[in-house]
């Protein structure tokens, strides 16, 4: 049995093979060769595990995103941020942090921020004489605050797969988010100041106030879904349909930007990445079943009660796990691979499932950007036309900061929960 | 000529599941409005949503076969001589086709058992085989790309056409 599962996925994950064949190899030569149960159960999991009305969020904050991002929705936030921040030195930088966030409130998928907002802020950082280094390591880095600050796609299949709930996982999200990106523009602020770039210009009443009526209708997006949520207005799923017709909407007929063909289009590339991403939980849903019933996560947890391991302990070593893998595995299957191990033995050892949601999601954020194969840095290089020694170069100081931070969140659970006793009350 | 025919098919499926996500969405949108507005629900809507999102995982899982976009790992693919990606790509495409054709058999099976039981779903009495059966299309759909990937790589020795293109991560 400890062939098929852990053998088999390890080498097949080593030689390449697409994740969800990894997971399908693993539970039928599982259940060929070492079980006796009816084959039957391979179907009734790969269905029962998309059969799920909370993964249906994802598809819509993808869609929610693709509508968003197709249109002139980054720059309007570019400009309402930096007509409030631009008196600041390295008010450029600050600004891609703050407008990151915002679009993460929206959108929630990494890359598409990252080439989104960085096809403005890269020109116009370049032309302001940002070193280049500085502003690729930003650009790239800033990406990953979005699947922290909710609506978040990992958080939604990590409350699928540690069957917490998704509502409490984005309250619990909140300030963690909000704190690397406070933590991100303190050292943008900082930088500026040592190495003279980035002066700022006087503060433009007029000029902030056009900004914010351009980008209003912008702004209304994350007011709705995340108002929503918490107001006990919506479920995440309906937050994430209302936010598809919102986007639909404004950008249709109140921007004029998207045709009715461009919204189809949107539709369509929602699709293809839901295909990506949901035979992945399909799989993992039934590979998850078969260490279930082959008490794997049991046995682990007895093994580690046996070493008698400390919490802090157990935290440092999932993170080195979790960082470890982050940087070779994109966070969905990350989370899909280890959450059916890690949940039961964080859970024994009194860890908080929602608090251990955001220390995951904080983990394979990093590896978004972490050099050597992080996607986020690849879109940068293919999308923005930056170098890749440049990139590798610029974001050193950003991966200690991300790094500080998670080491914050790891180990003070009340910066996470005590945003969802905030925001829910409970 | 095939290959075009491929990717003609893949599109349409995109297209068709792009327009049913599109129902999805507004059904969705038209629940939440109807329970806050006018205190009615569409029963059945949350089935047929579902339903939409499984066509989309496994139908759309037949695009992404087709364009070779699957998520995976391919760090240490990438270092390797062209002639051991080429037996890995063969490898892949054969180990592609047995897990397709055992969860076709299963999915098949388990269809046939929903059509013949007459069962239905439980609001919008959706039959059940239509659901079930999207998973056994699907992975008939991808058994047939796999066997017809196989033939061109063996063919052609055709690594490029066959080597991992590093899906599109979103996240």
């Amino acid at each position: 049995m400890t062939f098929a599962l852990f053998v088999v996925p390890v080498v097949l994950l080593l030689v390449g093979f697409p994740i969800f064949m990894v997971l399908l190899t693993a539970v039928t030569v599982a259940l060929v060769f070492f079980m006796h149960v009816p084959l039957i159960v391979v179907h009734q999991n790969l269905f029962g595990s998309v059969n799920a009305t909370p993964l249906l969020a994802v598809p819509f904050f993808i869609y929610a995103g693709e509508l968003m991002g197709r249109g002139s929705v980054a720059q309007r936030l570019v400009d309402f941020v930096q007509g409030g921040v631009g008196s600041v030195r390295g008010s450029l930088g600050v600004t891609t942090v703050g407008t990151s966030a915002i679009f993460g409130a929206i959108s929630g998928v990494s890359a598409a921020t990252v080439a989104t907002i960085g096809k403005v802020m890269v020109p116009a950082m370049r032309r302001a004489g940002y070193p280049e280094a500085f502003t690729a390591g930003l650009i790239t880095s800033v990406g990953a605050i979005d699947v922290v600050i909710p609506p978040s796609i990992p958080m939604i299949v990590y409350g699928a797969a540690a069957e917490e709930s998704v509502a409490r996982l984005y309250a619990a999200g909140v300030f963690p988010g909000l704190m690397i990106a406070i933590m991100i523009a303190a050292y943008v602020m900082w930088r500026a100041r040592r190495e003279k770039f980035g002066a700022g210009e006087p503060f433009d009443l007029s000029r902030f106030l056009h900004a914010t009526g351009r980008s209003i209708w912008a702004l209304g997006a994350p007011v709705i879904i995340l108002g929503g949520i918490y107001g006990g207005i919506f479920s995440p799923t309906e937050a994430a349909a209302v936010a598809c017709v919102y986007a639909a909407l404004v950008t249709a007929l109140i921007f004029r930007e998207l045709s009715l063909r461009e919204i189809v289009e949107a539709a369509a590339a929602t699709v293809f990445f839901t295909g990506q991403i949901l035979i992945i939980v399909a799989c993992a849903g039934v590979f998850a079943w078969l260490l279930t019933v082959n008490q794997v996560p049991a046995a682990v947890t007895a093994w580690l009660q046996h070493l008698n391991v400390s919490t802090w302990m157990l935290l440092l070593a999932i993170n080195v796990l979790l960082l470890a893998v982050g940087c070779f595995l994109d966070p969905i299957s990350a989370i899909l691979l280890l959450s059916p191990l890690l949940v039961p033995i964080v859970k024994a050892a009194g860890i908080d499932g929602v608090h251990f949601g955001v220390v995951v999601t904080v983990n394979l954020a990093i590896g978004l950007f972490h050099p050597p194969f992080g996607i986020n840095i690849f879109v940068a290089q293919s999308v923005l036309g930056l170098k890749l020694e440049t990139i590798y170069r610029g974001i050193i100081p950003f991966v200690v900061i991300y790094l500080i931070a998670l080491g914050l969140i790891t180990y003070v659970p009340a910066i996470s929960l005590s945003g969802m006793h905030l925001l829910l009350g409970k | 000529m095939i290959d075009r025919q491929l990717d003609r098919i893949a599109r349409a499926i995109e297209w068709i599941l792009a327009l049913a996500f599109i129902l999805a969405v507004l059904l969705n949108f038209t629940n939440v409005v109807g329970r806050y507005l006018f205190g009615i629900a569409l029963l059945g809507a949350d089935e047929v949503e579902v339903f939409i999102m499984v066509a989309m995982t496994f139908l759309g899982a037949v695009v992404v076969t087709q364009r070779n976009e699957h998520l995976r790992m391919d760090v240490l693919v990438r270092l390797m001589p062209k002639w051991a990606r080429l037996v890995l790509r063969i490898a892949e495409q054969v180990l592609l086709m047995l897990l397709a054709g055992f969860v076709l058999k299963q999915s098949y099976f388990y269809a046939g058992q929903m059509l013949r039981i007459g069962r239905t779903s439980d609001m919008a009495g959706i039959p059940m085989w239509i659901p079930h059966g999207l998973v056994a299309l699907g992975f008939t759909l991808i058994l047939l790309l796999a066997g017809w990937r196989l033939f061109t790589v063996i063919t052609r020795r055709d690594v490029v056409h066959a080597a991992p293109e590093s899906g599109q991560v979103r996240e």
